[in-house]
């Protein structure tokens, strides 16, 4: 029986034995000890635990653990996978199977073990789950997620991931298309595009929201593919579901800054091509209301003058809203607007309705009347940090700005603080343009360009105006030079050539002769540079000195007048001059006539000799009377006048006439004229010579002095009440005490080219003027010459040859007074 | 009167170079005119001349300036003035520095006989 078992499991095909009921090994088969190389089979038991892998072991022995006896009736087969190492040292996978044996009374008494060696099965299985694990480790490993569905489009299998992303139980996701999964506004696309899919068996392929669990919706790109079995039928779909929030954000941001930037763009272009602020801040607020939905936005100049707000710009909000507005005083607490424009920070009323700053106000009604509930107010500053308005934007539900819209309020604001300081700054020019033209309309003086290169020429209105040329008329040398005077024109084109060959600045002065025949002197004056392109450019102006030329000129007759008045000096010397004239012959006459008389008287009458006597009268009485002739010529002005005069008036006068000569010596001249000086009546022009011969006299003495001022002061002073005083006090070489008596004298003078008869004649021009002429040594260097003359009244009891005031002579006097 | 005594007239006006003498000699004087105060002062009638007839205003040298010349040459010549200037303002200071008299021309013949039986009483 022993021999007939054995053999049997030598025959089995598998590794076989057989266990005693207490475990031990009772038989090993041939295969066995074949397999494993063992021996002998005397210690079996301890040989196949030295055969299994130890990873299979421990499981193993809990299994294969003999049961307790009493239940050995409940006994079962039993299996497990090892593996078992071979003879080589190789492992390979074996199925164990072991059936009880039960004794007569139903006790196990061995066991049957058999092994098959399942080695290529378990391989195979093996690379098979690891395969199946790779798919589910590629899966999920997919930047997505990833279902199955049906032709019927509902959801066969989702993985764990896309349950968790949905929140949703497979059956509530199986019907993705009635739930609330796909954002409702791409559902009907979605689905619209899955049966296109499904008609036709291609590839879908689209872009849509879908919602996590957590309610937000998330952008996926969904791809299917069809599952097709053998014969090419679509059996159902593949779907692939890539998260693409990120990039569609991406995306957005950029649309939205690409957006802002053509906006800024569009709105800087206007500023640049000169349209008004109030477009600009127009299209501002479009641009706004289009990027930033359900808004209204306005703009708020603030005129600081006031303070108020001016020329507001709200495209749509009713003029009933920003009409009230227009001239509001800047208060703080006037509006959102108020307190962004003092405390130059961004103000944002969430709420106008529950905002307790606002509560109760008139500002409050006033939005809510118009329907608009939160109110963006910011400040829009200039690079100096000046606050020049604000900027609103209004919605009709209550919120606070997006990250966007701020960014929107802080981009427009810092362009509309760009076009409102643009608009201050033309604003500005243009006053300052005006200001100009003004000035140069006032200055007759017009400005010109000359671009030596191109000889292009530039003229401001008022050089058109001096020139006397229509300002639409273009502008060439040809033109200007039918406007420069014939006699000038040679000098004119030298000066022209000059500048171009020399670059030297130029200076001139030449006439113009315009069409109207009139002649205008300009004075030109001219700066040469570089312009930035390297062309020598000219910038200079051209004024108009007609009228100084003209007071020049009579100012020089006046001298002229003036001098030939002075070398007559006085009536006196005038006077004396005739008289002398006259005299001589007249004396020759007498003279000749006595001798005549004696001659014809004699015994006997010498008839010869006073015949040529009697010639000789005739000769003289003719010089006599050519010399009247030739004196009549010479002073065909009126030589006596009186008038009431102002002693202060004559001084001024003569000071303006003579102010250029003294200027010329450095002479510092001050003058300290009493107000309440009384009128004198006397000669305007005598006097006027004296105060002349006085004044020169001073500045003479004054010539040589180096070491100090040359101060002069005319004073008038009244020197008692009926007695004004003129004194002329220089710092000139001062008086010589040893001559003080003879400077009154005619024919004294200190100078190598005077009469010395000035002081002479001045002194009996003021005695008839019942006045008197002195001289005094200063404190310091220099004299004082001082007269004094009645006043008015008092000279008119004393002489009945001055003529009254008003008769005519007096006004030629004032006349001839005025001439000088 | 000196009759036969030599006046000399110092004038640069010629007319009164040719009348005067006349007179002067119509009256018994001899009479030699000059036409300048220079021309007098280097002429061999300096020493003869008992009266001067002089006129004020010359070039060069004036009148006055001849005056005192010949105050200080020692020749007290008794001098009568003679000034077409008609300002009688220098009359008192000529007359102080020892002149016969300051005739304004024109003058008459009596003026001029008064001057000369003055300047002849002073000689």
């Amino acid at each position: 029986m022993q021999v007939e078992l054995s053999d049997v499991i030598d025959t089995l095909p598998g590794l076989a034995w057989i266990e005693r009921a207490d475990g031990s090994v009772d038989l090993v088969n041939r295969r066995w000890r074949e397999y494993t190389g063992a021996a002998h089979a005397s210690a079996p038991e301890l040989e196949w635990q030295h055969v299994m892998h130890p990873d299979d072991l421990p499981e193993f022995m809990k299994r294969w653990q003999p049961l307790p006896a009493p239940s050995h009736n409940r006994a079962e087969p039993r299996q497990i996978d090892v593996r078992l190492r071979r003879l080589d040292g190789q492992y390979r996978w074996f199925h164990f199977q072991s059936s009880p044996v039960f004794g007569v009374s139903g006790e196990v008494i061995k066991w049957c073990n058999i092994a098959i060696d399942v080695d290529h099965r378990k391989r195979r299985e093996d690379a098979l789950r690891a395969t199946e694990i790779n798919y589910r480790k590629f899966v999920e490993s997919l930047p997505g997620l990833v279902v199955t569905m049906n032709l019927a489009g509902e959801i066969e299998l989702a993985s764990q991931e896309v349950l968790e992303f949905f929140g949703k139980t497979p059956e509530e996701l199986k019907r993705w298309a009635t739930s609330d999964a796909v954002h409702p506004d791409d559902l009907a696309r979605v689905t619209a595009a899955f049966r296109e899919s499904v008609a036709t068996g291609n590839p879908y392929n689209i872009e849509h929201r879908c919602r996590r669990a957590d309610g937000v919706y998330r952008w996926f790109q969904v791809r299917a593919l069809p599952v097709k079995d053998t014969d090419h039928r679509v059996t159902g779909w593949y779907v692939l579901l890539t998260d693409i929030t990120e990039r569609q954000q991406s995306i957005e941001d950029r649309n939205w800054a690409e957006g802002l930037l053509a906006g800024e763009k569009q709105l800087l272009e206007m500023i640049g091509s000169g349209h008004s602020l109030h477009e600009v801040l127009h299209a501002a607020c479009i641009f706004v209301e289009k990027a930033s939905a359900n808004s209204h936005c306005g703009f708020y100049p603030i005129d600081w003058s006031g303070p108020t707000f001016r020329s507001a710009v709200a495209p749509t909000l009713p003029a009933s809203y920003t009409d009230p507005i227009e001239g509001l005083p800047v208060r703080y607490d006037i509006a959102p607007c108020g307190i962004a424009a003092f405390d130059r920070m961004q103000v944002i009323v969430e709420n106008i309705e529950t905002d307790p700053r606002w509560r109760g106000s008139s500002y409050q009604s006033h939005v809510l009347s118009h329907g608009l509930k939160s109110v963006w107010s910011t400040p829009i500053t200039s690079k100096e940090g000046l606050v020049l308005g604000t900027f609103c934007i209004y919605q009709r539900s209550p919120g606070r700005p997006s990250k966007r819209q701020f960014e929107l309020m802080a981009q427009v604001t810092h362009i509309a603080s760009i076009a409102i300081e643009r608009s201050h700054a033309e604003a500005a020019l243009k006053r300052s343009e005006a200001l100009l033209a003004e000035g140069q309309r006032l200055s007759l003086t017009g400005t010109f360009s000359w671009c030596v290169a191109t000889d292009e020429i530039v003229w401001s209105d008022q050089s058109y105006r001096i020139f006397a040329v229509d300002p639409a008329t273009p502008l060439t040398f040809g033109l200007i030079y039918t406007r420069i005077h014939p006699e000038d024109a040679p000098a004119f084109n030298a000066m022209v050539e000059r500048a171009r060959e020399t670059r030297d600045d130029f200076d001139f002065v030449c006439r113009l002769l315009l069409p109207d025949r009139s002649v205008k002197h300009v004075h030109v004056v001219a700066h040469g540079a570089r312009s930035h392109n390297g062309h020598l450019d000219y910038i200079g102006a051209i004024q108009d000195v007609t009228q100084r030329r003209l007071s020049e000129d009579a100012l020089n007759r006046a001298r002229a007048e003036l001098t030939r008045v002075a070398r007559v000096t006085s009536l006196s010397v005038l006077t004396a001059s005739i008289a002398h004239e006259v005299n001589q012959p007249l004396s020759g006459i007498i003279t000749n006539a006595s001798t005549c008389l004696r001659m014809l008287a004699a015994d006997p009458p010498n008839v010869q000799g006073a015949r040529e006597t009697a010639t000789r009268m005739i000769r003289d009485g003719n010089r006599a009377s050519e010399v009247i002739a030739r004196l009549r010529a010479l002073f065909s002005k009126k030589e006596v006048a009186c008038e009431s005069l102002d002693l202060n008036e004559a001084a001024r006068e003569l000071i303006a006439l003579s102010l250029s000569e003294l200027q010329r010596k450095k002479i510092l001249l001050r003058t300290d004229f009493a107000d309440d000086l009384s009128p004198v009546a006397g000669d305007r022009v005598q006097l006027q010579q004296v105060i002349l011969n006085l004044l020169l006299n001073a500045a003479e003495a004054m010539s040589g002095v180096q070491d100090r001022p040359r101060h002069l002061v005319i004073r008038t002073q009244r020197e008692s009440r009926d007695h004004v005083r003129l004194s002329i006090q220089d710092a000139g070489v001062g008086l010589d005490p040893q001559t003080m008596d003879k400077l009154f004298e005619a024919f004294y003078t200190t100078k190598s080219d005077g009469m010395g008869i000035g002081l002479s004649v001045s002194r009996s021009i003021i005695e008839r003027h019942q006045g008197r002429l002195w001289a005094t040594p200063n404190n310091g260097p220099g004299a004082t010459f001082s007269f004094s003359i009645p006043c008015k009244s008092e000279i008119e009891l004393h002489t009945h040859d001055f003529t009254p005031t008003d008769a005519p002579d007096a006004q030629d006097a004032r006349q001839v007074a005025r001439s000088l | 009167m000196a009759i036969g005594s030599l006046v000399s007239v110092v004038d640069d006006d010629e007319s009164v170079r040719e009348s005067l003498p006349d007179l002067l000699r119509e009256l018994g004087f001899l009479a030699q005119s000059f036409s300048s105060a220079e021309k007098f002062l280097t002429s061999d009638s300096l020493n003869k001349t008992r009266c001067l007839i002089l006129d004020v205003a010359m070039p060069d040298m004036s009148g006055p300036d001849l005056q005192r010349e010949l105050t200080l040459r020692g020749h007290g010549i008794p001098i009568i003035f003679i000034t077409a200037h008609g300002d009688a303002t220098i009359r008192p200071t000529l007359i102080k520095r020892g002149a016969v008299e300051c005739l304004l021309k024109p003058f008459s013949e009596s003026d001029l006989l008064t001057a000369l039986h003055s300047a002849f009483r002073v000689d």
